[in-house]
Formats: structure tokens, C-alpha cells, sequence
């Protein structure tokens, strides 16, 4: 059997990170307005209850907040959507604060944390946030979380037939593990996505699995430290170059999808 | 679109392969022992998988749950059924998905009791590929030689069931030509004391669906499967995924809802894909934790939605709950009843919750089925059910 090209209709965007609060102040950094003088520290998602959100873990916040975004950029109700979340390195604060704990020797752990500690927290928060009651997936891909994360629900969208929501989040690594993943900036990006056919407004996006041993991530054609550095460092953010194709009238980049395959996504419209 | 399971291979406390498993199951013999992992004094059972501590060669990419994974792949006939459709397809038309919960924090809780003077990782613990969530799949991708996608799915204890429903729309698609699904969690401080602090972790042998069952026993484990779009290769296993749901509470991140919906909507999603009435269903391998709450919802919920006739049973009194490995545990002693045609009771069942009234029981039935379902539900409200068929 041949692959075929997927499909799907982009609806709506989201983003949040330490210098940016939403998709459209990241298109600008994107086509390089200066850096705003104060740096963010957290969202703070209306969408999750206050009592909720204090205990909620910064990747959570991150997710959410972007997911909640890209909903409102699309106008869809959120509970309607299927989704796809995913981080590179997960919640390494509580990985930090569990192992720490389980080192010492009083080895109790905060049942919150614990129960926090799982990859799919950002989903679960979101889905009981919003009511959401189908499938909502939760997946790493390390260096290639984007791309994997992008195949996966427009897999999804095509063969379900079902509208999705797709989060990229990472949040700064805890100091003892930065020798071994050194990110340390707060990135997050949402996308909504619909069927090709479906009767809604929005960009066409293209996705091809090609055979490919050598695909590496293309330069940004932003001209910032920031982001560039955040491109190399923050898994999720590797989807700075899917934004800047988006911010394009039409455009075709090439990125890696495993040690032997890559995936190339065209946008139109 | 019917998927074809070409192969499949199981490692857990009951057996370290599929074969052991079927011995294991067919004298009603339970892995669980005492918990006795290092550092942990909690008084509770484990199903552990003493062939772990064997596997200490794995360089760069050692832990626990990599060793667990190494173990399972060289069960059976896993390895050789992988490199034959390597040879065919080539590595990049095959896909891999792994499912895990724990994925190799195994590793970084080892990391942090071995730390510098200065409170930094020692230069055997810099590993880049484990402590990170994906590692199951990159650790996988390099013992198989895979190079298609490969993804590690982490949706706590529906990880490695949510495999085959990902495995599978691959396949639709045309990307791949098989895939590799798999699953693998190891016991480690993180899950017991994690457990333990929510009051989940039985002092006795869990007894799930029991009026007197206290508590979960945790276990680990690894299993693998192979998928192929049905027809396109000889498939000598005979069973075919008929269908899958995935749905979300959307109630808790600990709690199950108390109605079950989220569960509903995922069997009843499965039932609809599989083109499949309830009553058509002759076996189902219950989540069954021998948790309080999660036996009593489930349990409800069967009976509101198939008939007696339908035979259920946990098979955790076993291995106990592998969590993240749990899925593809589960899915493989359910499709293996279509090999056996023998349908494991619910073992250490003595006295069905009064609460209760649907068709489970300890002894085994012989029967030739046609039709199996698992159930697997997770943290964050995360449910997968899974319906394996009688290839046609």
C-alpha cells in the first residue's frame, strides 16, 4: 500500500511563552518586533477553577491556556474536539520533587503531586476543564514531538473524521537534570484542526511521510535569539517553523520524523 | 479497516513469556509476592519479574524499564517476526508504538541517590534517551532497528491498550506496512509510594470484584504485538482487532466518574466500530484494579450493558496492575483465549461484591469464542477498550 498525502483545514492557533501572550503577539516576534520588557512567569487559564488552577503545575497551565486560545480562534465549543497533547520532557518538576523525596528518608509523597506527576495531566485537567468527553491522547516524541504529534492527529482527523485540537507544551528543566535536557524556556502552541472538506475557514495544510535517513530541523527565518534558541532547546517549540509556514500566504518545509523518515508539510490558502 | 495480530509475546510475574503465562494461568499460579524492592519498606504485594536484574548491559541506555523491554522483545518470536518484515518492507515502512506510564524515571530516581558533591548527575546517569518520556519507544526503535515514526503514547494505565488504536490508523493510512505495539512499566519507588499516598496499595493479595478486596497489588511488565492490514501477510495467529473506543471522564485525575460514562462511551465506541452487539461478546478481560471504586463502576456498568451470557474476569491476582503495561497485558490474555479457547476465572474471587450481579467467576470456562474485549482505564479519566476477533 502507497502513502497518500493527509489532509486537514487549520481553524485556529494558540500560543503562550515568557514573551508572548497569545498567537498573534508571537507573529509578531516572528517577524521580528523587539522583545517586550517584562518576562511572564505563568498563564493563568480562566478555564481551569481558581481552587483548581493554584494547585495546577506550569505545564498544565501552559497547555491549557494555549488549548483554550486556539479553541476561541476557531469557534468551536472545546468540548467538541478530540485531542492530541504532547511534551518532549514532560513535568521534570515533579520528576525533581518525586525523586528527591524517594531519595530521602521520609519517602511520602503529596498525593496531588503524585497523581500530577502522570504525562497526561495537562490532558486530564483539560478535559475535565471543558467537559470533554472524547479520546484525548497524551504522547512524547523527545526531539521529534512535533512532528510525530502533527502525523498522529491529522492521522486522526482523516481516519475518525473528527475535528482535533493539537498542544505543544515544555516548560524550563529542573536544575539536576539540565545536564541531560538543557531547555530552559516556557513555550506553548495549539492548533485546531478540521477535516479538508469540512465547511469551516482556514488554511490547508499537506502531510507527507517521506523515506529520508538525514532530515534535519530548517533554520528559522526569524531574526531573534530568543526564539532561535528556544527552536534548538525546547522540543515543543521545534513547531516555530510549522508557524512561521502558517504565517506565509503558501510555503513547503521538510522536517524529521524518525531515524528513517521525514515529513513534509505544505500549506495553502 | 480489520487489522491483523501476525505475533504477540507477554512478560510479566506470571511468566516471562507468553508460553509461562499459559502454564501460569492454567494452574491459577500468582506471580505476587511480599513487596521486597529495595528501598521500600511498604507493606504490600508486587508482581516483580526477577529476569530483570540479568539484563545490566544495556550501556547508555540502562534502566529498569529498558532491561524489562530488552527481556519481553527476546521472548517468543517477536524479534525474528520484526526483523523478517524489516527484510520485506524495509526499516522506514515500519512503525513503532510504545505505551508506558513510568517510561524510565526508574533510572532518575537512581540518579538522585547517586548524585556529586555538588548535587549533579554522575556521568553514568548523563543519559539523554532515558530520563525522558519517550524512552520507551527510542530504546524500543533501537533494539528492533525500526525507522518509521515511532511514538511513546502516556495516558497512565491506558497507555499500552490506546498502542493498537494508534497502530492501527497508521496502517489505514497506508504510512507504515506493519507496526510494532508495545508496552513496558517497571515497579519502581515513584509508583509504589505514589499509590500508597492515595491510599490505594493492598497490605494482602488483590482480589479484584471481592466484598472483602482492600486494595491494588502493583506489578511490571512488557509485551509486544504486530500489526498488519488484514490480508496482506500470512497471519498464523489467527485474530484480528475488530475495533477499539477511546473516551475521557472528564470528572477527575484520580477518580473514576461515578457512573462510569467515560468507560461506557469507550465500550460502546468499541462495540460500533467492531459492528458488534453486546450479547455477540463471549469474553471480556475486565480493568478489575481491586480498587474500591474502580470494581464497583465497572462492574455496574457490565451488567448494564451486556447480558449474562457474557463471561467476564480480572486477571490482576496475577501479575497485580502493571499500570502503563497493563493495556497490552490484558489485550494479550484476551486474544489468547482465541488460541487456548480456554477463558481464565477471576482469580482469588470469593465472594462476588454485593453490589454486584453480573456473570464473573474463579474457575475457568473451556470455550471456543469468537469475540473478546478489554478494558483499560487510566489517570486524567483516560479510557481504552480494545475487541479482538476470529480471523475470518
Amino acid at each position: 500500500m502507497q502513502t497518500k498525502a493527509l489532509k486537514c483545514k487549520i481553524a485556529g492557533t494558540g500560543a503562550w511563552g515568557s514573551y508572548f501572550e497569545n498567537w498573534s503577539a508571537l507573529q509578531a516576534l516572528l517577524g521580528g518586533a523587539d522583545l517586550p520588557e517584562a518576562k511572564l512567569k505563568s498563564p493563568k487559564p480562566g478555564i481551569i477553577p481558581a481552587n483548581e488552577r493554584r494547585r495546577a503545575p506550569l505545564p498544565v497551565k501552559l497547555a491549557v491556556e494555549s488549548s483554550w486560545q486556539a479553541t476561541q480562534d476557531a469557534g468551536v465549543e472545546p468540548n467538541t474536539l478530540t485531542c492530541v497533547f504532547v511534551s518532549g520532557l514532560g513535568d521534570t518538576d515533579l520528576t525533581d520533587y518525586m525523586c528527591k523525596t524517594l531519595a530521602s528518608e521520609h519517602k511520602e509523597l503529596s498525593p496531588t503531586k503524585f497523581h500530577n506527576s502522570v504525562h497526561n495531566a495537562p490532558a486530564g485537567y483539560w478535559t475535565i476543564s471543558t467537559g470533554t468527553m472524547s479520546a484525548a491522547n497524551s504522547v512524547a516524541g523527545y526531539e521529534e514531538s512535533v512532528s510525530l504529534t502533527i502525523l498522529e492527529a491529522m492521522i486522526q482527523c482523516e481516519t475518525e473524521n473528527v475535528p482535533m485540537l493539537l498542544t505543544f507544551y515544555d516548560a524550563p528543566v529542573a536544575d539536576i537534570l539540565t545536564p541531560v535536557l538543557p531547555n530552559q524556556e516556557t513555550f506553548a502552541f495549539s492548533l485546531v484542526i478540521y477535516p479538508h472538506d469540512a465547511d469551516v475557514e482556514g488554511k490547508v495544510l499537506t502531510a507527507m511521510v517521506n523515506q529520508q535517513e538525514d532530515a534535519s530541523w530548517p533554520a528559522l527565518n526569524a531574526d531573534s535569539t530568543y526564539l532561535t534558541e528556544m527552536y534548538a532547546q525546547n522540543p515543543a517549540a521545534k513547531v516555530l517553523c510549522v508557524a512561521e509556514l502558517l504565517n506565509q500566504p503558501d510555503g513547503q518545509i521538510t522536517i524529521p520524523l524518525s531515524s528513517g523518515t521525514s515529513l513534509t508539510l505544505a500549506c495553502e490558502g | 479497516m480489520k487489522i491483523d495480530i501476525i505475533d504477540y509475546e507477554s512478560c510479566s510475574a506470571a511468566g516471562v513469556n507468553l508460553s509461562a503465562l499459559r502454564t501460569s494461568l492454567k494452574q491459577h499460579k500468582s506471580g505476587l509476592i511480599k513487596n521486597n524492592l529495595p528501598g521500600s519498606d511498604l507493606d504490600t504485594w508486587i508482581g516483580l519479574v526477577e529476569q530483570i536484574n540479568g539484563v545490566d548491559d544495556l550501556g547508555q541506555w540502562q534502566s529498569r524499564n529498558n532491561a524489562l523491554a530488552a527481556l519481553g522483545y527476546e521472548q517468543g518470536t517477536i524479534r525474528h517476526t520484526v526483523s523478517a518484515l524489516i527484510s520485506k518492507y524495509g526499516a522506514a515502512r515500519i512503525g513503532l508504538v510504545m505505551g508506558s506510564s513510568t517510561s524510565s524515571i526508574d533510572r532518575t530516581e537512581e540518579a538522585y541517590t547517586k548524585l556529586n558533591s555538588d548535587n549533579g548527575l554522575t556521568e553514568a546517569f548523563k543519559q539523554p534517551f532515558v530520563h525522558n518520556p519517550h524512552a520507551p519507544a527510542l530504546f524500543a526503535a533501537h533494539l528492533s532497528g525500526i525507522k518509521g515514526p515511532s511514538l511513546t503514547i502516556n495516558t497512565a494505565c491506558s497507555s499500552s491498550a490506546k498502542v493498537f488504536a494508534t497502530g492501527a490508523r497508521w496502517l489505514e493510512t497506508g504510512i507504515v506496512d506493519a507496526v510494532l505495539v508495545g508496552g513496558v512499566d517497571t515497579l519502581c519507588l515513584s509508583v509504589l509510594h505514589g499509590f500508597n499516598s492515595l491510599q490505594l496499595l493492598s497490605p494482602n493479595p488483590c482480589k479484584p470484584f471481592d466484598q472483602h478486596r482492600d486494595g491494588i497489588n502493583l506489578g511490571e511488565a512488557s509485551g509486544f504485538a504486530v500489526l498488519q492490514r488484514a490480508g496482506e501477510n500470512n497471519n498464523g495467529r489467527g485474530i484480528t482487532l475488530a475495533g477499539y473506543g477511546e473516551s475521557s471522564d472528564a470528572h477527575h485525575m484520580s477518580h473514576p466518574h461515578p457512573d462510569g460514562l467515560g468507560a461506557r462511551l469507550s465500550m460502546t465506541q468499541a462495540l460500533k466500530r467492531a459492528a458488534l452487539s453486546p450479547e455477540s461478546v463471549d469474553y471480556i478481560n475486565l480493568h478489575g484494579t481491586s480498587s474500591r471504586a474502580n470494581d464497583l463502576i465497572e462492574g455496574k456498568l457490565i451488567s448494564e450493558l451486556f447480558p449474562a451470557s457474557v463471561r467476564c474476569s480480572s486477571t490482576k491476582a496475577w501479575m497485580g496492575h502493571t499500570l502503563g503495561a497493563a493495556g497490552i497485558t490484558e489485550a494479550i490474555i484476551a486474544m489468547d483465549t482465541l488460541h487456548t479457547n480456554v477463558i481464565p476465572g477471576s482469580k482469588n474471587l470469593e465472594t462476588l461484591d454485593e453490589a454486584l450481579d453480573f456473570s464473573i467467576k474463579a474457575t475457568d470456562e473451556e470455550k471456543v469464542c469468537q469475540h473478546v474485549m478489554t478494558n483499560s482505564f487510566g489517570f486524567g479519566g483516560n479510557n481504552c477498550t480494545l475487541l479482538f476477533s476470529r480471523a475470518e
